[in-house]
């Protein structure tokens, strides 16, 4: 039982900058029609009033906010003119995260976010601004177990602790690796587009040989350049975003849940309770693929709705290939796997994968040869390359089911292999078309819930015995009367 | 390999699909018309446009009147067990969805004016992340069933 309290008044802070940004953004359109008719007198005397109204109401809604810890639950009261009281109870309580951003950490508080089990995100609470030592100790108030007692922003100062629960941290290289190699993928891409595009600027040069479309083409260099430059730029500017978000990326492994803190400039913890795992993934994009890389994730239900636009949760930003048992094995040993033998996509298979990745490009090549011949080969790269990627989609694609687990291996353009439990997939098809038929192949679709919305496995062109067996599998109804 | 499932979706479905394509092609048909009216008073609009529209319109009036549903109607298949649902559709495509009960979030049952028309209702079963619809049932067929369904999905869930 404590006394109600109200939060850090720099909370005032936050929500003064809050409702400005939400504001300047809504009135922006109003503001520049103003200024456009030379009316920005105006302007200034209504934005004065708008930032008094809002640090008026900032303070109104500081004042009126209070929390109260009692013996197994929380309650918040709040509203200005509307009073609002919510009661959380203790055993409703999913996650309790503690992050902080650089305002945060220059007064030494903490933001600590309250995640229920609900659907609905609304009824989840957040505490703005509390002092770190307040913020902890909500915390461990509020922890249904209180097994992780001393869960620390920073796990290195229990030592002892670490022991107990396994842990992984990664190290700044391998973040380095990770922000040069993931994210940037489509920059390097574009280089390579950029390269193709100097060589053709350089052929014409051979026939036109006037000094206008010598300096022409001088021009067009210098501009190619300047691209360079700018790729390489954000190329570096995709490494600097990558080391700040998984700054000191640590996650735990506690009873119930996966604890995780990372950042540089603001250090964000989440916590993921077991249960709310739907599958683990590993990716490994084209270019870690052959470094022997990849990037663990999870999909988890729910989650904070809109404030995160990924749709997966990543366990391990970079991770050797080799290392990814061992990780879930101290980890996460609920999805543990080791698979020597996929069961693979049949040879007949392969014509669909090649047509419907070749269609298109082969069409336009065609279409091509007859119009613009002198360019057709670009077409055809494409339709090249479309096929390779087939054909690698077909050497990908494969499953194996062990006990409850489902494992599919997809690709798209990344590897991800993905492992499931049985009853976390909510439903599932066969399809089947009729050309497919007559050869005895059938395509697999499934989903589970990721973030309120469903997300799909689909596996196209399977044996259909292989399809067969998964529905039998997966099939609840084991003594069925039609056999 | 897996039979059928065993029952079949109501009769009358084929003539409200039938008069869901005749709307369908009335109103392809409105816009054909409609091209022609305005190539007769726009020059550079040429005619052929509205004639091509006015052609496809039968065209799909045909298939979809007499052909598409009779062809649907023998796919439509489903079975409820008491563990799981079982549905088969698609002409050309085949689809044989299971439905866990145990993953059943909530069943409706709609009803829009042409299948009140013929006594129907559409049963809608939804899980946490998918929806899958019967459609066309007898109404009291459909509400017996949605209720059957409800009882069965009803066991204790483990989150999500």
């Amino acid at each position: 039982m404590s006394n109600p309290k109200r939060l850090h008044p720099a909370a005032m802070i936050f929500s003064v900058i809050h409702s400005i940004k939400t504001s300047i953004f809504s009135l922006l359109p109003i503001v520049i029609l103003a200024i456009g008719e030379a009316k920005w007198i105006y302007v200034v005397i209504a934005a004065g009033a708008l930032v008094t109204i809002i640090i008026i109401s900032s303070i109104l809604s500081w004042l009126r906010y209070t929390y109260q810890l009692e013996e197994d639950q929380i309650r918040i009261e709040q509203g200005v003119l509307i009073r609002k009281k919510r009661t959380i109870s203790k055993h409703r309580i999913q996650s309790i995260d503690l992050s902080q951003n650089i305002i945060h950490r220059i007064f030494g508080l903490t933001k600590v976010q309250i995640e229920t089990a609900g659907n609905d995100h609304k009824i989840d609470a957040t505490l703005h601004a509390v002092t770190m030592d307040e913020g902890k100790m909500v915390h461990d108030q509020l922890k249904y177990n209180q097994v992780p007692k001393d869960i620390e922003v920073d796990t290195n100062e229990h030592p002892e602790d670490e022991k107990k629960h396994p842990s992984r941290k990664i190290t700044p290289k391998a973040l380095i690796i990770a922000g040069s190699t993931s994210g940037s993928f489509g920059v390097i891409l574009g280089l390579i587009g950029l390269g193709f595009s100097e060589i053709e600027s350089i052929i014409p040069d051979r026939y036109y040989n006037h000094a206008t479309d010598w300096v022409f083409s001088q021009a067009i260099q210098i501009l190619i350049l300047l691209a360079i430059v700018a790729l390489i730029i954000l190329w570096l500017l995709g490494i600097l975003v990558t080391l700040i978000q998984y700054w000191d990326f640590t996650i735990t492994r506690y009873e119930k849940e996966l604890f995780i803190t990372r950042g540089l400039l603001e250090k964000k913890q989440s916590t993921i309770p077991l249960k709310r795992i739907q599958a683990v993934g590993v990716v490994e994009t084209i270019i870690h693929q052959p470094l022997g890389l990849a990037k663990i994730y999870v999909d988890i239900a729910s989650g904070e709705m809109g404030s995160d636009s990924e749709m997966h949760t990543v366990l391990f930003p970079l991770i050797r290939k080799s290392e990814v048992q061992n990780f879930l094995r101290e980890l996460l040993p609920e999805y543990e796997y080791n698979i020597d033998q996929w069961i693979s996509l049949p040879k007949r298979a392969l014509p669909y994968y090649l047509f419907r990745l070749a269609i298109l490009p082969l069409i336009v090549t065609i279409v091509f040869y007859f119009t613009l011949t002198d360019w057709a080969y670009i077409p055809l790269i494409v339709t090249i390359l479309a096929c390779l990627l087939a054909y690698f989609q077909y050497k990908t694609i494969g499953y194996e089911i062990k006990g409850e687990h489902l494992f599919i291996r997809n690709r798209d353009l990344s590897k991800d292999t993905i492992i499931v439990k049985h009853r976390r997939l909510q439903a599932m098809k066969k399809k089947q078309h009729f050309i497919q038929k007559k050869q005895n192949l059938a395509s697999l679709d499934t989903a589970i819930l990721n973030k309120f919305l469903g997300r799909h496995f689909i596996v196209r062109d399977l044996e259909q015995e292989d399809v067969d067996k998964i529905s039998d599998w997966y099939s609840y109804q084991k003594n069925r009367s039609n056999i | 390999m897996r039979n059928e499932p065993k029952e079949r979706i109501a009769l009358d479905a084929m003539k409200a699909w039938k008069i869901t394509a005749h709307l369908v092609t009335v109103i392809a048909i409105l816009f054909a018309i409609a091209a022609l009216v305005i190539a007769y008073y726009v020059e550079f609009i040429p005619y052929w446009i509205g004639i091509i529209l006015l052609v496809a319109s039968i065209i799909l009036w045909v298939v979809s009147a007499w052909i598409i549903p009779k062809l649907r109607w023998r796919r439509w298949r489903y079975e409820i067990f008491d563990q799981e649902i079982y549905i088969q559709h698609g002409i050309l495509i085949v689809t044989r969805t299971i439905v866990p009960m145990l993953r059943v979030q909530h069943v409706d049952t709609k009803q829009g004016p042409i299948l009140k028309k013929y006594g129907l209702s559409t049963l809608q079963i939804s899980t946490a992340a998918t929806t899958h619809e019967i459609p066309a049932l007898l109404e009291e067929e459909a509400s017996d069933l949605r209720d059957q369904i409800s009882e069965l999905a009803r066991v204790e869930q483990d989150d999500v």
